[in-house]
């Protein structure tokens, strides 16, 4: 009996080892308060957040940091919501994206920010109030503090724009269209294009669709997002517009249906890009001799009256309900949000701060006289609209995903009932909470 | 009070190293077996997104299921992927191992070129075959383009994107059921050759009627895993086309792996895990009723 017993606990003990070995604790050890921060996994990011996280060590004593990046996965998102379940989150995350926290805050795993005193004060002398505001969850409390953004734009080959007698960017669909025709060429005589206006990325998975369907209505609504009130609002012409617009040019042939190796837009097989301001480091790093570039805004329906605006691809910092020290962790991540911090994420990781004035601020001028490009998306940062903060966001865009698949790219549908049916299916998926 | 015999002590202390030697085999069952599995089917009957508290649905999942087009969908783009994949790889493998049987030269260089891609990481090799299938730049297309021939949407073309996957997986997997073949073969009895060959049977007929019957037991089993293998199809759509284009090459343990891991939602994917299994355990008992037969031996 007692042996049975002996071994019943032998395995016990190897299954709590291998289960309980597995996580990460904080806390305090000598005295010292401690303290995980997850950055994200690029290298650039980690080379900031090693430098923030020296300096802070450096100048708190008694609250000592740890750098971990975001365990690699195919999304941040994956990392986190095994951590929130696994009780094995950081104290302080950065890099989220706005879409999952809505999911986040379902399952309680984050700390309202807004509960700390001076809240209000450092944010509102950083980020402009509508912004802020825009991420007010719908319990009334902000679970987020907003770091950096990335307005996407179009990055146009200059010489080829050049060589096909097209003056300036297109700024309308017809004039994208005309630009398009023009560009998009078979190159070597066989009755088969090899040069195309753009490749968007034609994958059915609903993180594609931020870079097409969902900016190009951002652009053509004038900052719409898709939910109101937590109710679908994208069953509308300007939806069926961004369809019309993508369909029509893989109809002409103007986007490829096809997987390139490398990058197409450096290959010079297409002319456009659509990306925000981290590809200007990697196109300066990698651009061919004799390339040459420039950044527009992206084309508006031709009827379009309204102000220039697009998506801001957010990314923001939380902190997890599992710390023990929220102050603490408010205090580094006001520390991360600093002056000269923000100028080292310009300078390394090539992304905006998501702060006021960034253009006029004597701080940055610098940064961005040697980086004119970068410029022109800083320009741009003000009129920036993220996404609507619903836990089932992913899913609507899944829906949305589908229908742009089987209307835009393979032409199967008419564009005002893909727009219909996704918009069916999204009021299900919303119905179902 | 019953003494015990040294032999008695003797057995004990074997039953106990013995029980301490399997140890780590149970735990390992335990923690990555038995655990999830019972996990799994508590979750069939839940509302569960990881993060939240479950939430009791009862049979919620399967009436879901039975109502949505895509897992049907997923499941017939998983069948018409074994329709194309066991028979082409069962008569490659076939046919290899016959070959590879024969005393040519460099057979052993042979076994192991076929038996390499086996052993070779299924990401590599389908990455690898990203790029020959690409539509622009694809070594195929090209070699297509310089004959004078069309490019073919291998990947994005939806009546070919499965067959050039199940192409692909089998070039992948051959030569593990040509190992198995092969070790059939050898089992077949000469003297039925030399009878037959009395007889006047041409090489054909000695295949069919002898070597077919002999190793049925490995057709069978290569059958069986060739299936089990097929329903698990996940790293190729994955990679590859993403279950595109319009979800044609979406198989069932693709499907499964976007409810759970890009919605979360691990109920509903639990409940296709059990149908899948079901299914595949259905298959699979048709499939031995068809296959096996009685063989000479």
């Amino acid at each position: 009996m007692f042996k049975k017993l002996s071994l019943v606990l032998l395995a016990l003990t190897g299954c709590a080892i291998i289960i309980f070995g597995c996580s990460s604790k904080t806390g305090e050890k000598d005295g010292k308060v401690e303290l995980v921060y997850w950055p994200s996994s690029n290298q650039q990011e980690i080379d900031l957040a090693e430098e923030v996280v020296k300096r802070w060590n450096e100048s708190h004593p008694d609250v000592r940091l740890i750098m971990q990046p975001l365990p690699e996965s195919r999304s941040g998102e994956e990392v986190l919501l095994a951590a929130i379940a696994g009780g094995t989150t950081p104290d302080v995350c950065s890099n989220i994206w706005p879409g999952v926290t809505g999911q986040f805050v379902e399952a309680g795993a984050l700390v309202a920010v807004d509960q700390f005193e001076d809240f209000e004060t450092f944010m509102e002398d950083r980020t402009p109030r509508e912004l802020i505001e825009s991420f007010r969850s719908p319990d009334g409390h902000i679970y987020q503090v907003p770091w950096k953004g990335n307005p996407i734009m179009m990055q146009y080959n200059t010489k080829l724009f050049r060589d096909a007698h097209i003056g300036s960017p297109p700024q309308t669909y017809s004039e994208f269209m005309s630009a398009a025709a023009k560009l998009t060429t078979d190159l070597d005589g066989d009755g088969q294009y090899d040069r195309w206006v753009a490749d968007p990325n034609m994958r059915a998975e609903w993180r594609e669709r931020l870079f097409d369907f969902y900016v190009f209505y951002i652009v053509a609504s004038g900052g719409h997002t898709l939910l109101k009130d937590g109710q679908v609002d994208f069953d509308n012409r300007e939806a069926v517009r961004v369809f019309q617009f993508w369909a029509e040019g893989y109809q002409k042939g103007y986007f490829p249906r096809v997987s390139f190796t490398g990058d197409a837009f450096l290959q010079g097989k297409v002319a456009v890009h659509i990306t925000g301001p981290w590809n200007i480091a990697h196109t300066e790093k990698n651009k061919p001799e004799g390339f040459e570039y420039d950044i527009a805004p992206l084309p508006v329906p031709d009827e379009y009256q309204g102000s220039q605006v697009t998506y801001g691809d957010y990314k923001n910092i939380a902190i997890f309900g599992t710390t023990k020290y929220p102050q603490q962790a408010w205090e580094f991540v006001k520390f991360m949000l600093g002056t000269d911090n923000d100028l080292r994420l310009l300078e390394i990781c090539d992304q905006l701060p998501l702060r006021k004035a960034l253009l006029s601020d004597t701080t940055f001028q610098d940064y961005f006289r040697r980086n004119p490009m970068m410029e022109k998306f800083a320009a741009l940062l003000p009129h920036t609209v993220g996404v609507d903060n619903s836990p089932y966001l992913q899913e609507v865009f899944e829906a949305i995903s589908q229908e742009y698949e089987a209307c835009c790219i393979y032409g199967r549908k008419d564009p005002q009932q893909a727009v219909r049916d996704a918009a069916i299916r999204s009021e299900k998926i919303l119905r179902r909470k | 009070m019953e003494q015990r015999t040294p032999i008695q002590t003797e057995k004990e202390k074997g039953d106990r190293a013995g029980y301490l030697f399997v140890l780590p085999y149970i735990i390992f069952f335990l923690v990555f077996t038995a655990y999830p599995l019972i996990f799994s089917f508590i979750l069939v009957f839940h509302r569960w997104n990881i993060v939240g508290p479950m939430q009791w649905i009862g049979l919620g999942n399967f009436a879901t299921l039975l109502h949505d087009p895509l897992f049907w969908k997923s499941l017939w783009n998983t069948a018409r992927f074994l329709i194309i994949h066991i028979p082409l790889q069962i008569a490659v493998a076939l046919v290899l191992a016959e070959i590879l049987n024969q005393h040519i030269r460099f057979r052993g260089f042979f076994r192991a070129a076929f038996f390499l891609p086996v052993v070779i990481s299924g990401v590599v090799v389908t990455i690898l075959w990203q790029q020959l299938y690409s539509t622009d730049t694809g070594l195929i297309n090209l070699s297509l383009s310089k004959l004078g021939l069309s490019r073919v949407p291998w990947l994005t073309s939806t009546t070919l994107a499965m067959p050039s996957i199940a192409i692909m997986a089998t070039w992948k997997n051959v030569g593990f059921y040509v190992v198995l073949f092969l070790a059939g073969l050898q089992s077949v009895p000469r003297n039925l050759y030399e009878v037959a060959e009395l007889d006047g049977a041409s090489k054909i007929q000695q295949f069919l009627k002898i070597t077919i019957p002999v190793i049925n037991p490995v057709v069978v089993l290569v059958v069986i895993l060739s299936t089990i293998n097929g329903f698990s199809l996940f790293i190729e759509p994955y990679v590859m086309t993403s279950g595109g284009p319009l979800n044609s090459t979406l198989s069932t343990f693709l499907y499964i792996y976007k409810e759970a891991f890009s919605f979360y939602k691990m109920g509903y994917a639990a409940s296709m895990g059990f149908v899948l299994a079901a299914v595949i355990l259905s298959v699979v008992l048709v499939q031995r009723k068809i296959v096996e037969t009685d063989t000479y031996t």
